[in-house]
This record gives structure tokens, C-alpha cells and sequence, in this order.
């Protein structure tokens, strides 16, 4: 089964589909791309499709297990927003007192521009928006700045919680209702805590342009072209209905079952779980639409038929 | 309506002020009001190739300073009476002017100018924040590079998500004879990854040192260069004239080119 669908590669170049170069994490976090030799590393050698005679489909991770957890999908690195019984609820990360947020408040506005793009095509006009804000620290000019963005995609800022008085008193003054709340309660949810579902899909209409990122603690659907420089970050699959251009890294929090799907598969780089692969240096003469998936310990990419006919069939049967 | 344009491209030295220059002058000979902003505070260069440096008395500086009245600091082309200058101040640098301020210059010209031109300066930082303040259209310059291409990506994401939406697409320095031997990004491929409309393609040219050099826009010449019709025909697409693009690749579309072409597909 696993032999026919590692065969199942581009027609033209199967050589080159097949001998994507992996590599694993290591421990600094660095990724370090199987480029050399290999007589340098033979245990990642690029496999061809002669050596696939074994039949399993098990991802069976020889290299990865002794490396670290990947980074999971982040999500206290970018802002959120989710439906919730009606009406939405925009997270923001936190930015515990007396320290610098990751997420700086020119970037967070970027980012809620970028989403609100993305998905305005789901959302009924005039739905109310909640704004949980934790500890992240608003003036009354931002809170404006957020009010004016949601009303732009008809969204409507009703309601904020805060554990900052200063964010509490801002809000009160703009004519928001405020819930104060302790600080620990909101984002004290670690998503590495094992056994957690994933968050909902994630879905964007939108082109991922370069110096855009996107984490989503669940499966990320992009319905448009990831350009260079752009990259998607997800714990579960990755669907790109679209040019995958950028980076793609899908179950990010460790989950090598992941995939990455793809109408037009030109990636930067593959990432999944932990494991890396770029692209073939020569290119294929045609694309169509790919999957990549871990088999046999190392990115291998298959023809989007082929793969769901031998692959899909087989995991449900 | 006043129309007013940024023209940026996040990478430096792809042509920003040369196209700046240029649309402003072909805009301005087709009997528009035209004034281009230079906000390259610091690094000021448009005068220089509008051949307008040694008038200038105040900046725009001295104008929010209120040292002087807005029509002051304007300086008016010699050739085109049509087109005038708001300089930047040279000696003071990119923090020494806000968004709200930019904003408050441009506010004060829409009255008497049909089109108002903002050559934004390299980077995404506070010059690139200043200059998109008031703009409500931008021409995104490139050349077909990969690395302008992935800033010129990074200032289309930006400027979506500062609500300028109508973009356009200037490619410069293309050399077509490159682009048939497959050696440099086409026109296609350029577009394949930026998806906004294009408004024109202009020829690498020699001729551009020289009118830089010379503080003559090329869309002054009596007979036109390659590049300067395409600068004056860019002028006409955007007052909304349907003009087909240039066929840059005529002069190199010889046989052997086409035999090539075939072998290499």
C-alpha cells in the first residue's frame, strides 16, 4: 500500500518528488536541513523510491523521539478570534505586568486587520464581539483603534474583559461594558497539557502575503496563495486551496499524523511535527494537487488522488 | 476628487522617485494639477530629479512649523507650470514628522491639485507609516527580483491591512532580452505572486541615469525613449485611458530567439 502511493509521485520526476531531504529539530529549537553528504548523515538520507519496501503506514519517528517537544502552534503569539455561541470572542495575548508582550500593539492591530480580511465573509452583519482582552494592557485610543476595525467588517464591540484597571477604567470611558477578572484565570491554559482537542478550524479567505503568520492551535484551511515569506503554523493539517509558496508547519505541537495539503505545492519548507523538508531543487513539470505526510520517518509528498485513494481508505478501513 | 497616490515599494533603489518624477510630469503635461510630496525626510531626492533643488527656500517642515504659508514651500516646475514640489527637510530625519501631520499637509492641498503624489521612502518604518498616512491609492514600484518582489509582497500586506486597497502594479528595469533566455522573472511570474492589477511595465534604460543626472524626466523628451512612453502611457492608465502595454519583446523576438524557445519547451 505505502509502496504504491510513495510511487504515486509526480509522473515526470518521481526521483525528484521522492527525495525530499529531512531532517529533525534539534534540541535548540534551530532547524538543521539534511543538505549534505550522504555520507554525512545516512540515516536521513534522501529515500528513493527503491527502498520502499516495507508496507507500514505507522509513522514510526526513529530520529524524532529523543528530541524535544516541538513549538506548538502558539497561541499566546497572536491574537484570536473564535464564534462562541453567537456572538465572537476576540483573545488577545497576554502581556503579564511589568513585562514587554511578545506581541508588540502595532503588530496585534496588524494582525486583527489581517484576520478581519480574512474571514469576513462568515460573519452575519452586526454581531457582537467580546473582547478578552486578560492582561494585555489597552489605552482608551486602542480600544478606539480595536472598535473601529471590528465596526470596518460590521462587527460590533459590546462587551470587554480585562484584569488591568487601567484597561477597565479605558473601556468603562468608551462606553463598553467591563468585566474585571483575576489575571491567572484566562490564559493560564498551557495547550501543550496532553490529550487537549484542537481548537476549531480555522478558515481564511485570504492571500498569506510575506511577512504574515499564521498560528492556529487547531487545522488551518486557507482559501488563497501563501506567498513567500508568508508561513502557516498549525497543530493540526494544513489545507492550502491555493499556491503553497511559504512556510507550511503543520502539527506543530507534535502530532506526526498531520498533513499539508496543497492545490499547487511549491513550499519554502514542509514542516511537520518535527520533522523539515524543502523542496527538490528542480522543479516538477506540472503541478497538481499534493499531500505531504510523514512516511517512513521523512516528509514524502504524493499526488492528492492517488493519496486519498490508497491512504484515506486504509486509515478509516 | 483629489486623487492621492502613494508610490512605494518597501526595497530601495527600485525606482520609487524615478516614477515619482516621471507620472508626475506626464500627468501634469496631460493639464492635471499635480503636486508631488517628497517624504523622504532626511534623504531627500525628488528635487534633484525633478531639477528643482536649487529652488528651494522652505520644506515642508518650515510649513507645519508655520514659518512659512503652504504656498510658500511649493515650488513650481520651471517647465510645467502645472507641476509643483513640497520638499522634504535634509537635514532632520523620518521622526521629525507624524502621521496626524502628514495628514494635516495633504488636507491643506486637495483644494487646488487634482492629483497629489507621495514618494514614500524605503522600509516599512515610520517613514513608510508617514507617507501611507493620507494615501488613499498606492503604485507599488518592483523589479522583477526576488527580493523586491517578497518586500514589495510585505508593503501590499501592509497596505491592505491600512486600508488602501486600490493598488497597482509598476514593474521597472525589465530587460526582455533576459527574461526570453529565461534568466530574470517575467512579467507573469511577478504577478503570479503579488495578484494586484498592473498599470505598466518599464524597460531598463540607460537613458534614466542620464535624466536623473540631468533633472529631466524622461516623459519630457522631444522623442520619447522606450522607457519614458511607458512612464507617459502609465500617466494615461491612471486617469483611466485604456492603452495596451508596450510590446517590449518585439526587437528581441528574432528567429533564433523563437527556435530556443521551442527547444527549451
Amino acid at each position: 500500500m505505502q509502496q504504491s502511493a510513495a510511487n504515486a509521485l509526480t509522473p515526470s520526476s518521481p526521483e525528484e518528488r521522492a527525495s525530499q531531504t529531512d531532517s529533525t529539530k534539534t534540541p535548540g529549537g534551530s532547524t538543521q536541513l539534511d543538505d549534505a553528504p550522504p555520507e554525512n548523515a545516512p540515516e536521513n538520507a534522501p529515500e528513493t523510491s527503491s527502498t520502499q519496501g516495507s508496507p507500514h503506514q505507522t509513522p514510526s519517528p526513529t530520529g524524532s523521539e529523543e528530541t524535544p517537544a516541538p513549538i506548538p502552534a502558539n497561541p499566546n503569539l497572536q491574537i484570536q478570534l473564535k464564534s462562541e455561541a453567537g456572538r465572537l470572542l476576540l483573545r488577545l495575548p497576554p502581556n503579564p505586568e511589568n513585562s514587554r508582550s511578545l506581541v508588540p500593539w502595532s503588530d496585534l492591530w496588524l494582525q486583527l486587520k489581517q484576520r478581519l480580511n480574512g474571514g469576513d465573509r462568515f460573519w452575519q452583519p452586526q454581531t457582537v464581539v467580546h473582547l478578552v482582552a486578560g492582561d494585555y494592557l489597552l489605552d482608551g485610543r486602542q480600544l478606539q483603534t480595536i472598535a473601529e476595525a471590528l465596526e470596518e467588517a460590521q462587527l460590533q464591540l459590546k462587551r470587554v474583559y480585562t484584569s488591568r484597571r487601567q484597561t477597565a477604567v479605558a473601556a468603562a470611558t468608551s462606553g463598553y461594558s467591563v468585566e474585571q477578572e483575576s489575571a491567572v484565570t484566562l490564559f493560564s491554559q498551557a495547550s501543550t497539557v496532553n490529550g487537549q482537542a484542537l481548537d476549531d478550524p480555522l478558515y481564511l479567505q485570504t492571500t498569506i502575503r510575506s511577512g504574515v503568520e499564521i498560528r492556529h492551535p487547531g487545522t488551518v484551511v486557507i482559501l488563497g496563495d501563501v506567498n513567500p515569506g508568508g508561513s502557516v503554523i498549525a497543530d493540526g493539517d494544513i489545507l492550502i486551496w491555493g499556491h503553497l509558496r511559504g512556510i507550511a508547519h503543520a502539527g506543530a505541537s507534535g502530532r506526526s499524523q498531520c498533513r499539508i495539503m496543497a492545490l499547487h505545492m511549491q513550499p519554502t519548507q514542509l514542516r511537520i511535527a518535527d520533522k523539515v523538508a524543502r523542496a527538490p531543487e528542480t522543479p516538477p513539470a506540472r503541478y497538481q494537487p499534493e499531500v505531504a505526510y510523514i512516511g517512513s520517518d521523512s516528509i514524502r509528498i504524493a499526488i492528492a488522488t492517488e493519496f486519498s485513494r490508497v491512504n484515506l481508505n486504509r486509515s478509516f478501513g | 476628487m483629489t486623487r492621492i497616490i502613494v508610490i512605494t515599494s518597501g526595497k530601495g533603489g527600485v525606482g520609487k522617485t524615478t516614477c515619482t518624477a516621471n507620472l508626475g510630469m506626464a500627468l501634469a503635461k496631460n493639464n492635471h494639477r499635480v503636486v508631488v510630496i517628497d517624504s523622504d525626510f532626511g534623504l531627500r531626492n525628488l528635487d534633484l530629479l525633478l531639477g528643482l533643488e536649487n529652488r528651494i527656500v522652505y520644506t515642508a517642515l518650515d510649513v507645519l512649523a508655520k514659518e512659512c504659508r503652504m504656498d510658500q514651500a511649493l515650488v513650481k516646475d520651471k517647465r510645467q507650470p502645472n507641476l509643483s514640489l513640497l520638499p522634504a527637510a535634509q537635514s532632520r530625519n523620518k521622526e521629525s514628522i507624524t502621521p496626524e501631520q502628514m495628514k494635516e499637509l495633504i488636507g491643506e492641498l486637495t483644494s487646488k491639485h487634482d492629483f497629489i503624489l507621495i514618494d514614500c521612502p524605503a522600509g516599512i518604518e515610520m517613514g513608510f507609516k508617514n507617507a501611507i498616512a493620507a494615501a488613499k491609492e498606492a503604485i507599488v514600484v518592483t523589479t522583477p527580483e526576488i527580493s523586491a518582489v517578497r518586500d514589495a509582497d510585505r508593503v501590499i500586506g501592509l497596505l491592505e491591512a491600512n486600508d488602501i486597497k486600490a493598488m497597482r502594479l509598476i514593474i521597472n528595469r525589465i530587460k526582455p532580452a533576459m527574461v526570453q533566455e529565461d534568466m530574470m522573472m517575467s512579467v507573469q511570474d511577478v504577478q503570479d505572486i503579488l495578484a494586484i492589477p498592473l498599470v505598466g511595465v518599464v524597460p531598463d534604460d540607460e537613458r534614466v541615469i542620464v535624466s536623473t543626472n540631468k533633472g529631466e524626466p524622461l516623459v519630457l523628451e522631444e522623442s520619447l525613449s522606450l522607457a519614458g512612453l511607458a512612464f507617459a502611457n502609465i500617466g494615461r492608465r491612471l486617469i483611466g485611458e485604456k492603452i495596451p502595454f508596450l510590446d517590449l519583446n518585439a526587437p528581441h523576438d528574432h528567429l533564433f530567439s523563437r527556435i530556443r524557445r521551442m527547444f527549451r519547451n
